[in-house]
């Protein structure tokens, strides 16, 4: 039930980042971490009906995920960790152990959401940058 | 067609700022914050009464935040336990986060407190999202809720200390077994502890005292 404030937030910050662009900003890149407890469509509503009236107004949001990515201190390893997952019940959640040695590790990704990006059409004869 | 990158901080950074701002309060204040969340009727309330009064008798003092969307029997059982307690009603809030603490910390004794125990609303979803400050969360789930609990909220259960299994007294009567509860969250938290209460009859409450890092010596 968060989906609507966050996606108000999004777009109160982009607004004034998005004024003098070229062209239609088609696309909202969202990065959103794996342990964020947020549903992604209803994040996209929320987007698509909060940007009505607004420069954002034909933009789809996009949401992509962020994977959780940890250090151990105990054997150095830096990367993803493994999941427990089984599809068939929408369970995958990713596992805070380290894949090389089972010691504790330290996440330094996956709970992060932020705007990463936009996809603007640029107008008819205008050169793409 | 083209690409913009966008300079964007984190949607939630100032959640997380806030929290920070938490912890370091309690830290100067040399006061350890407990997170409680869990289940509506999971026995929050229960654990943390049993929690005040082992942890008075040692000479602590305890201060507690009771966290509900209205009402205030939470807050009136702290204060029946001799806690320094402050109500906050979220208001149809299903969570609570670090600037509500906030400004409740600012109606508690933070100087003379040790430790601060924070009931967050019954939900095992969105607490989950907003960190409080706190040095140790906890989340409390009882056996009347089945034993299918960490498999349904997988992403709380893999991210928090503690696991509280409570009413094990329960369990025999309602059919379920702990120890599917037990291996389901260690499959996916091999880390964390798991510690299995009966709050109403006193059972276990030093575990989890234990589990939280204190160690109590009174023989109540």
């Amino acid at each position: 039930m968060h989906e609507y404030s966050l996606a108000s937030e999004l777009i109160n910050a982009l607004l004034p980042q998005v004024e003098g662009i070229e062209g239609r900003i088609v696309g909202v890149i969202l990065k959103k971490g794996e342990l964020r407890i947020l549903s992604d469509q209803a994040l996209a509503n929320a987007f698509e009906l909060l940007a009505e009236g607004t420069t954002l107004e034909n933009a789809r949001l996009i949401i992509e995920p962020v994977l959780v990515s940890v250090s151990c201190p105990s054997c150095g390893y830096q990367g993803p960790v493994d999941h427990a997952s089984d599809e068939a019940f929408h369970f995958a959640v990713p596992v805070l152990s380290c894949p090389q040695c089972q010691s504790k590790v330290e996440m330094k990704a996956g709970r992060e959401l932020f705007v990463d990006s936009l996809t603007v059409q640029t107008p008819a004869g205008t050169e793409a940058s | 067609m083209h690409n913009i990158q966008v300079n964007s901080e984190d949607i939630l950074k100032r959640q997380l700022e806030l929290a920070e701002a938490n912890r370091c309060l309690l830290k100067d204040k040399a006061v350890i914050g407990i997170s409680v969340m869990g289940a509506i009727g999971s026995g929050k309330t229960s654990l943390i009464e049993r929690m005040i009064d082992r942890l008075g008798a040692d000479g602590h003092q305890v201060g507690t935040i009771a966290a509900d969307s209205a009402g205030d029997d939470d807050h009136q059982r702290f204060l029946s336990h001799g806690a320094d307690s402050i109500n906050l009603n979220t208001q149809d809030d299903c969570h609570l986060d670090a600037h509500r603490v906030d400004h409740a910390m600012d109606h508690l004794p933070m100087d003379k407190l040790d430790i601060l125990f924070i009931e967050n609303v019954g939900n095992l979803i969105c607490p989950a999202d907003f960190p409080l400050g706190t040095a140790k969360e906890m989340v409390v789930i009882s056996t009347t809720e089945g034993d299918d609990m960490v498999r349904k909220h997988p992403k709380i259960f893999a991210q928090t200390d503690i696991l509280v299994l409570n009413k094990t007294d329960l369990a025999d009567a309602v059919g379920v077994d702990p120890d599917r509860i037990v291996s389901d969250y260690a499959r996916i938290n091999p880390h964390g502890k798991v510690v299995l209460t009966d709050a109403r009859h006193n059972v276990g409450i030093d575990d989890l005292l234990a589990a939280l890092g204190f160690a109590c010596t009174n023989t109540l």
